[in-house]
């Protein structure tokens, strides 16, 4: 919550108001008992409203993707229309007052009239009919829950007291599943948790905020394309990226780039070291010149031996091999280009992967250990589990900046460059972080007594995870906005990157900000009312008195 | 509602066979215009023949109509096709499939071999010009080895005809 301070217009006198963050969480996690109470509820309301049965509520609802207002505009438009297309009719379309008989539509036998069954239409069916009926709908999908009366001029539907009433329990269970599941899929605001195994749904107000959730089974993905979480990249890139690790077109490149076909059997083959007589595997077993593609027999001392090849030199002067290995060329390279961003990306991925190991390992055996040695509550030791939680999440984003990278383009070099000198700043923040929450507390893990800097350790890595969340909460904006400052500035990136990534702690207080001196020379902008000075490197908020960066060691620039 | 040619090929069940029998009853007593069932003891392949309405492109014309029971008719459709030669027309491709929406998706069990029948006749009825579907070739193509029209993901875009 931020308190700001002002000025009312009218009367001048001073107001305080409060303002809840932004992001306040847009999301709500859904449990299947929450589902499921969600659903009876908005099926209450339209019952009520509407002076229907539940079960019409329920059919009016399913019809209009359970949109409770769509629902209430449409019945009170028209409210006749709404009930021929969803297929409620108010009373029987057939009546048969005196018949004490019928005829079943479907098998043609006779049965009397209280053995029959039928919709809201009148239609009447044997009792045998309607269940086989409703079991082949059911095991048809979740189109059963839309179900019309078995006559083919009659658009009825069969309400779920019908289908209670005449089906199995098996068949019973699974419409219920697809009534639930209806809810989730069919309504546009909410939506599965995509982690294998998880049952939880993610119910999302759509407009303004981030699309990034979390369910609680602790897995964090973009409500909009269901992929992972993947901020600052945007759903259009992270999707041709995924397209890419995956595509088909990468193993063509390679094989394009580093192979050549036998000159005999075509199958492609790899040179990657050795002289160019090349023997073909068995059954081929083909030998021929790696660089002109000649048989081998056609070759030796007089055309270069075995590490040369004249008649290639010759034809290549000659323009022969021209296109080909310019293809090849160019294949090599885009695919050299790719490679590096992809190995960087997959390197984040697992490095999380293990983050993440780690921190279970943190939560389930070493604080408790580390609450004895150092006696201190495992509440007072909270400070190393955000720690870990911030390197998982800053982990994600630098993978993601890789496929930012890659997408950024080629001739932008202003852009390009701030964005790698964003990014290196951003590895080694994050490295710190790490080598603190890793090394140096394993200094602590195995002590055998209290020791005497434990607050001050405290105080580091505290320090550090703050830091960096916010030079990595800062990086995010800065790239979600496409770097849009180097476009107005242009040389003065480096202005840029102080001015967004600096510590947000200060914001609001002052107008440093806009600081425009480069920032080699900086100093006097860095410290603020109180008389904190914020390390250059770093952005640590650091006492006065100190000359040297608390935080990473760096020298003051002021005091140098 | 799937099944394959092979299912189709179980006998029939129980209530499959009640049910036909009082379709032929009735067949017999009374006949749609324009159809004769050519009689076997088979109960689950009728043979049916359709002579095309007079005052339509296909006036005076006769072809065959195969209809095969699956074991849970009329729970499930039963599967219909032209014996070829098929009738040249826009929704009859020529192996004999036919692509009209009752002998699929919007198949109910409370229609019957008449109606169906009925229903084919005023298709080709309204039919306005003798031609084979568009993707006719392809289609036939990837019928091969006997496979059945049910298996086919029909998309049903043509209302008028």
């Amino acid at each position: 919550m931020v308190e700001l301070i002002g000025f009312c217009h009218r009367c001048d006198k001073v107001v305080h108001c409060s303002i809840e963050p932004i992001d306040l969480q847009n999301y709500t996690v859904l449990t299947e008992a929450d589902i499921r109470q969600h659903q009876e509820e908005d099926i209450m309301r339209i019952s009520t409203v509407l002076s229907i049965s539940k079960v019409s509520a329920s059919i009016l609802l399913r019809y209009y993707s359970w949109s409770v207002s769509k629902v209430h505009d449409e019945w009170f438009a028209d409210e006749e229309k709404v009930r021929r297309a969803v297929g409620l009719p108010e009373k029987p379309v057939v009546d048969y007052p005196n018949a004490q008989e019928h005829n079943c539509g479907i098998c043609f036998e006779t049965y009397p009239r209280d053995k029959m069954h039928a919709a809201a239409c009148g239609h009447p069916f044997c009792s045998s009919c309607w269940a086989g009926y409703i079991s082949t709908a059911i095991n048809d999908g979740p189109g059963c829950l839309m179900l019309r009366c078995p006559d083919p001029s009659c658009g009825a539907v069969v309400c779920q007291d019908m289908i209670n009433a005449l089906a199995s329990a098996e068949d019973k269970e699974k419409y219920s599943r697809y009534f639930i599941r209806s809810y989730v899929e069919d309504n546009r605001k909410t939506k599965w948790c995509p982690a294998p195994g998880c049952d939880y749904a993610i119910d999302f107000i759509v407009g303004g905020g981030s699309y990034d959730v979390t369910c609680r089974c602790s897995y964090s993905f973009c409500w909009n394309c269901t992929e992972e979480a993947h901020r600052p990249v945007d759903c259009g890139t992270v999707a041709k990226w995924i397209l890419k690790n995956s595509a088909e077109s990468e193993n063509m490149n390679w094989i394009l780039a580093n192979s050549k076909p036998c000159p005999k059997c075509k199958r492609p083959i790899e040179k990657n070291q050795g002289c160019m007589h090349i023997t073909c595997t068995p059954p081929c077993k083909f030998e021929f010149c790696w660089l002109c593609l000649g048989a081998w027999s056609d070759h030796g001392e007089r055309t270069g031996g075995f590490y040369a090849c004249n008649r290639y030199e010759t034809a290549k002067q000659e323009g022969v091999y021209d296109e080909t290995e310019k293809r090849r060329e160019m294949a090599k390279n885009s695919l050299e280009r790719y490679t590096h961003y992809y190995e960087r990306w997959a390197t984040n991925q697992s490095s999380r992967q293990k983050a993440l190991a780690d921190l279970q390992q943190m939560q389930t055996v070493h604080l408790e250990k580390l609450s004895d040695i150092q006696c201190q509550p495992e509440s007072q030791l909270k400070f190393i589990t955000e720690a870990w939680l911030q390197i998982v999440e800053c982990r994600r984003v630098l993978k993601w900046t890789y496929a930012y990278g890659y997408y950024l383009p080629e001739h932008e070099h202003a852009k390009r460059q701030f964005f790698e000198y964003l990014q290196g700043e951003a590895e080694s923040g994050l490295e710190r972080l790490h080598q603190c929450a890793e090394k140096e507390l394993q200094v602590y893990l195995n002590e055998e007594d209290p020791s005497k800097d434990f607050n001050e350790f405290r105080t580091k890595l505290a320090g550090l995870t703050s830091v960096t969340r916010n030079y990595f909460e800062n990086l995010v904006r800065a790239l979600e906005n496409g770097l849009s400052d180097v476009d107005s500035h242009g040389a003065c990136s480096r202005t840029a990157s102080s001015k967004n990534l600096g510590g947000t702690s200060n914001k609001g207080r002052g107008g440093r900000g806009k600081a425009t001196t480069s920032r080699s020379s900086s100093s006097s902008r860095n410290i603020d009312d109180l008389g904190h000075w914020s390390c250059e490197h770093c952005t640590f908020a650091n006492v006065k008195s100190a000359t040297v960066c608390q935080m990473c060691g760096q020298m003051c620039q002021q005091r140098r | 509602m799937t099944s394959s040619s092979a299912a189709s090929r179980k006998a029939l069940s129980k209530i499959a066979c009640n049910r036909l029998q009082k379709e032929l009853v009735e067949w017999q007593v009374n006949p749609p215009a324009g159809f004769k069932h050519k009689v076997t003891d088979n109960l689950q392949r009728w043979v049916i023949e359709v002579n095309g309405a007079s005052g339509t492109l296909y006036a005076n014309e006769t072809y065959q109509l195969q209809v095969d029971f699956p074991e849970h008719y009329p729970m499930e459709a039963p599967q219909v096709i032209f014996i070829p030669p098929a009738p040249l027309h826009p929704h009859i491709y020529s192996n004999g499939h036919i692509c009209l929406d009752i002998l699929y998706d919007s198949w109910s069990p409370a229609m019957t071999a008449s109606s169906i029948c009925i229903s084919i006749l005023s298709m080709l009825s309204s039919s306005t010009v003798k031609q084979r579907p568009a993707d006719n070739d392809r289609y036939v193509k990837n019928c091969r080895n006997g496979r059945s029209p049910k298996e086919t993901r029909w998309w049903f875009h043509d209302d008028k005809v």
